[in-house]
């Protein structure tokens, strides 16, 4: 038996509104989240300490997120962590009162997106933080990441995160943007399709010229110096490809970096159910191949969201009613939905274009292995030093799984989910193939490391299903 | 026209790459072919137990010859002999555990039964809840993820061409020799070694074979680093928990608990179902372990026939081709029983006997 | 790195909880990586490996870098929020 006719997992901005959308056709649905409220990464709620600042768009847009989706009669499971599925589907969780399964016939995988990274020597120091994990600090707790702080990586997230950090008060010591200028410009035609976002990017970038920061384009991190934290930035010029060039570096004084390059749509959880992937590059990397109603190859797992490709916050929800429509006409329920999909399908594409736009921006060329000195700590759970891996690829290993088997590289409690895209560059490089044919890690469970006591919970010994001993 | 190789050998696992680096030993011009990469299957994922007490007693010699070999091959596969100590916690376990250890003794294994006190002052952080045990000194475990480095420099220093990512789509043997169809092209031999793990049915058939060959989804789990808990490989009376912690912390859990999926599907998922009393009962024998995190689980596919015994000897009613594969334990005995193969192959007699696969095969369709 | 990064003074209780014995305070309901970086507590830890510092990275549950110890299990700092007379130990 069921528990639910819909599990939508992620309660972000796409799984939301998938939710909401379900429930307002009549669908009995869960909705589960590792957070302890609704809202995702970019309309997450704030820390409770966190009780006066400043009115901001976000929160507000967060909090009526929160409200529509208490309203709408969805289960809301926050707090708990999906470590396992399984499919027909079972979700499996751990939450504060211990393990939690839902079953249901269709699944909305809402998981959002994780952080690209290219490794730089001393990025393992203290005040080395994310890029997008700045905004989780800004935004949901207050923080700063830090007095004089670089801004380095590449895509839109550096003049969100410099801006808020120079709103905030905080000192942006530089922004470094590996990407050309031109860059900005050749996407120029799909961000006129949002000229509300322009202008929002516009004033960001306003907002850090008034501020007088410098911002550097075509550059790179070269080396974080520091012994207990970030000390000093130095920074040089990369050419088109991202390759470091010349010698003109100059060192900055900070003691923190945000660090990143683009997002990546969170996919283990489809890749676990075993659907089929595609590879492109314009939506961040690897996605679930999808047919018009957001269905996956396995019948009734639905995607939405920046789990599905990366195309920003404003796409997110109208993916989310469209995959919740596709769960409803499956299911044959709802009637006649199809005018509906439609119109919202159209409304997702254009919307869809800016953000996609946004996260190829993002997207490192083949050369930026150039930019990971042999020395550099490539696995940071594992302590893998670049020319480590480069020594497993010229043995042999052509594949992350290789790479794991010879180094550990993706073995550690990170899962391969920081240093993955890395070790994949690294393999490129060496073998001459373009990211696709270096194919995907796989996924195993669980999604995250869970306490072993948290799985097993209390038992008696006795009770253990044993079966019958293997032949003598 | 391609070249024509003495031997190619279908299966790049422990067993196919054993037995060709011995063919090619012996003086026979050998390629390996590969659907992936070298050690992708069973050899690849498996979770390294080297026990003498979990292995079958018709097998237990073989087995000692299995240790040997990888007690040699030493860092290059991770090996380790720690002991190992096998628990029972309860009196139908104990009595399970005194007859099994008895028989599997007389085949040869240095096995000896040790009281819970003893088991206490060996691996003071186990259940005190042992009610019988049995050591073997000669027991402990390599790392099963390096099968497929360690098994591509013997094949290089031997001479063996390996093609990997070629999967053997039809096998043709109307004019003398075998001609393997593969995306890439032909691949030519006079001779034709079947050893494709949990496939082995699969590739039957291209030979006109029926085998009964079926497939175990065995689960292995991997918890984060940690701090030192146990030193030697423990296992369960039962056989269903292996478990050891390697030298930088991690715990490596298995024992044989089933997952779903199939070879045919290409796939296979660990079964939460059948995760979780594998890891209680890892918890109860090791109760330090709720400080540890999991990582990591997984599956693999392990073949095996009706009666669990190897396939491992000429194909029934093809002239120059042979099977090799579903050893239970096949870990430990492959490199062994890999290499009796190659001899048999060479036209030597193996040093002990191999498995005939006519047991069950009586006839070959013909192709 | 002196002082606290906290933005703005309007806050909620203030609580206190032990780091590695040390008695500290934060703002109750922030995630305990948010409060020890937000008084310059960045180092969480050493690497086993270059036994070099390592701190909170991605904040978001993902890199494992901020785990530390409470009541001997092992829990991710950035996710963990922070409550009055939590005990909190690093990992070696
Ligand atoms: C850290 C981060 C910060 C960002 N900040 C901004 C920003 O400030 N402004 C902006 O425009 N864009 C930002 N983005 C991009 C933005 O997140 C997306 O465009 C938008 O939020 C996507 O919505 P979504 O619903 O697809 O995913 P998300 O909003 O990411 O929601 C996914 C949800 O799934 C949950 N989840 C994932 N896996 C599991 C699991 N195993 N178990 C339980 N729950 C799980 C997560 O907790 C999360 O709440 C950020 C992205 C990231 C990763
Ligand atoms: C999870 C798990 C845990 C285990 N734990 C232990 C243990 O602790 N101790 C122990 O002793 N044993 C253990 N075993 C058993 C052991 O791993 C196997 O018996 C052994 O590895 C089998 O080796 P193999 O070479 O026959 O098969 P495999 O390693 O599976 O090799 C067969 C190869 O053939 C290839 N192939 C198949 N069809 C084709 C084709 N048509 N064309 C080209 N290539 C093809 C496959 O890709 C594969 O690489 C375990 C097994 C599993 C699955
Ligand atoms: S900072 Fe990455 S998991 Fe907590």
């Amino acid at each position: 038996m069921s528990d639910y006719d819909l599990i939508v997992l992620g309660a972000g901005p796409a799984g939301a509104a998938a939710a909401i959308k379900a429930r307002s056709l009549g669908l009995s649905v869960a909705v589960i989240d590792e957070a302890p409220a609704a809202g995702g990464q970019v309309y997450r709620a704030p820390s409770p300490a966190l009780t006066a600042t400043q009115p901001d768009a976000d929160r507000e847009k967060g909090d009526a997120l929160r409200a529509k989706l208490a309203a709408s009669g969805a289960v809301l499971y926050a707090n708990h962590r999906v470590w396992s599925l399984t499919s027909g589907f079972s979700v499996i969780a751990i939450g504060p009162d211990g393990p939690l399964t839902l079953e249901a016939p269709s699944l909305i995988v809402a998981a959002g997106a994780i952080e690209r990274h290219i490794p730089v020597t001393g990025w393992t120091l203290p005040g080395v933080i994310g890029l997008a994990g700045a905004t989780v600090l800004l935004k949901a707790h207050g923080v700063l990441p830090g007095r004089r702080v670089v801004v380095a990586g590449s895509g839109p997230l550096l003049l969100l995160v410099a801006s808020k950090i120079v709103a905030a008060g905080g000192e942006v010591a530089a922004v470094v943007d590996a990407a050309p200028h031109t860059g900005w410009l050749a996407r120029a035609g799909a961000m006129l399709a949002r000229p509300d976002l322009m202008a929002k990017g516009a004033g960001w970038l306003l907002a850090l010229l008034k501020a007088r920061v410098p911002i550097h384009s075509g550059a790179a991190i070269r080396t974080i110096h520091g012994t207990d934290g970030v000390e000093a930035v130095t920074i040089g010029p990369v050419d088109r490809d991202w390759r470091p060039v010349g010698d003109a570096e100059r060192t900055i004084a900070a003691d923190a970096v945000c660090l990143g390059f683009g997002l990546l749509p969170a996919t283990e959880v489809t890749r676990l159910l075993g659907a089929e992937h595609r590879y492109e590059p314009e939506l961040g990397g690897w996605v679930p191949a999808v047919d018009a109603s957001l269905q996956t190859s396995v019948p009734g797992l639905f995607v939405a969201g920046d789990g599905a490709g990366v195309r920003g916050a404003d796409a997110a929800p109208l993916s989310g009613e469209l995959a919740a429509l596709g769960v409803i006409s499956r299911l044959g329920r709802g009637g006649d939905l199809a005018r509906e999909a439609t119109k919202i399908a159209t409304d997702w594409h254009r919307s869809s274009r800016f953000g996609a736009a946004m996260s190829a921006l993002a997207m490192p060329p083949p050369g930026a292995a150039a930019m990971i000195a042999a020395e550099t700590t490539v696995c940071r759970c594992e302590g893998l030093s670049r020319a480590k891996l480069d020594a497993a690829i010229a043995a042999g290993a052509r594949t992350l799984a290789d790479l794991k088997a010879t180094t550990r590289c993706g073995m550690g409690p990170c899962g391969g989910r920081v240093c993955g895209e890395a070790a994949a560059m690294l393999i490129g490089a060496a073998t001459g193939w373009d990211r696709a044919t270096v194919g995907q890690p796989s996924a195993r469970p669980p999604l995250r490391p869970v306490p072993l006591a948290a799985i097993t919970g209390a038992f008696d010994y006795d009770n253990l299903p044993i079966p019958a001993p293997a032949p003598l | 026209m391609s070249a024509l190789y003495d031997l190619a050998v279908i299966g790049g696992g422990i067993l196919g790459s054993a037995a060709a680096c011995r063919a090619a030993e012996g003086g026979m011009r050998t390629i390996v072919v590969e659907q992936q990469t070298l050690g992708s299957g069973a050899s690849g994922v498996n979770a390294g137990t080297l026990s003498l007490q979990i292995k079958r007693v018709k097998l237990m010699p073989y087995a000692i010859k299995g240790h040997e070999l990888w007690e040699r091959a030493g860092e290059r596969v991770g090996f380790h002999k720690t002991g190992g100590i096998t628990l029972a916690f309860n009196q139908r376990e104990a009595e399970l555990l005194h007859e099994r250890m008895a028989l599997k003794r007389e085949a040869g294994a240095p096995i000896e039964l040790i009281t819970p006190a003893r088991v206490a002052e060996l691996e003071p952080n186990l259940s005190r809840q042992v009610v019988a045990a049995s050591w073997c000194a000669e027991d402990g475990y390599a790392n099963a993820s390096l099968s497929g480095a360690y098994y591509r420099t013997l094949l290089d220093t031997v001479g063996v061409d390996i093609r990997e990512r070629t999967p053997v789509t039809a096998i043709d043997r109307s004019g003398g020799a075998f001609e393997l169809a593969t995306p890439t092209g032909t691949i030519r031999a006079t001779r034709l070694l079947l050893a494709c793990g949990a496939w082995l049915k699969a590739a039957g058939a291209l030979l006109g074979l029926d085998l009964p060959v079926r497939a175990r989804v065995n689960t292995v789990s991997v918890t984060e680093r940690g701090p030192a808990l146990v030193g030697t490989v423990i296992g369960h009376a039962t056989g269903l928990l292996t478990l050891k912690q390697k030298p930088n912390g991690s715990v490596l859990i298995g024992g044989g608990w089933q997952g779903t999926g199939s070879p045919d599907e290409g796939r296979s998922w660990v079964d939460p179902t059948t995760l979780l009393p594998n890891l209680r009962l890892a918890m109860f024998a090791v109760p330090g372990l709720d400080r540890f995190r999991v990582v990591r689980s997984w599956t693999g596919f392990e073949a095996n026939v009706p009666d669990f015994y190897p396939l491992a000897g000429a194909a029934p009613g093809i002239d120059n081709a042979f099977l090799l594969g579903c050893v239970r334990g096949g870990y430990t005995i492959g490199p062994y029983i890999g290499t009796l193969m190659g001899d048999l192959i060479l036209g030597h007699e193996p040093e002990l006997p191999l498995f005939d696969p006519g047991r069950f095969v009586t006839t070959a369709a013909a192709a | 790195m002196a002082g606290d990064l906290r933005i703005g003074s309007a806050w909620a209780r203030t609580v206190s909880f032990r780091f590695d014995g040390e008695l500290l305070t934060a703002r109750e309901g922030e995630t305990l990586a948010a409060a020890l970086y937000a008084q310059g507590r960045r180092t969480l830890r050493m690497s086993r490996d270059d036994s070099g510092p390592r701190g909170a990275f991605c904040f978001m549950g993902v890199c494992q870098e901020c785990v530390v110890s409470i009541d001997g299990r092992l829990t991710e700092a950035c996710r963990t929020p922070v409550h009055n007379g939590l005990v909190v130990e690093s990992v070696r």
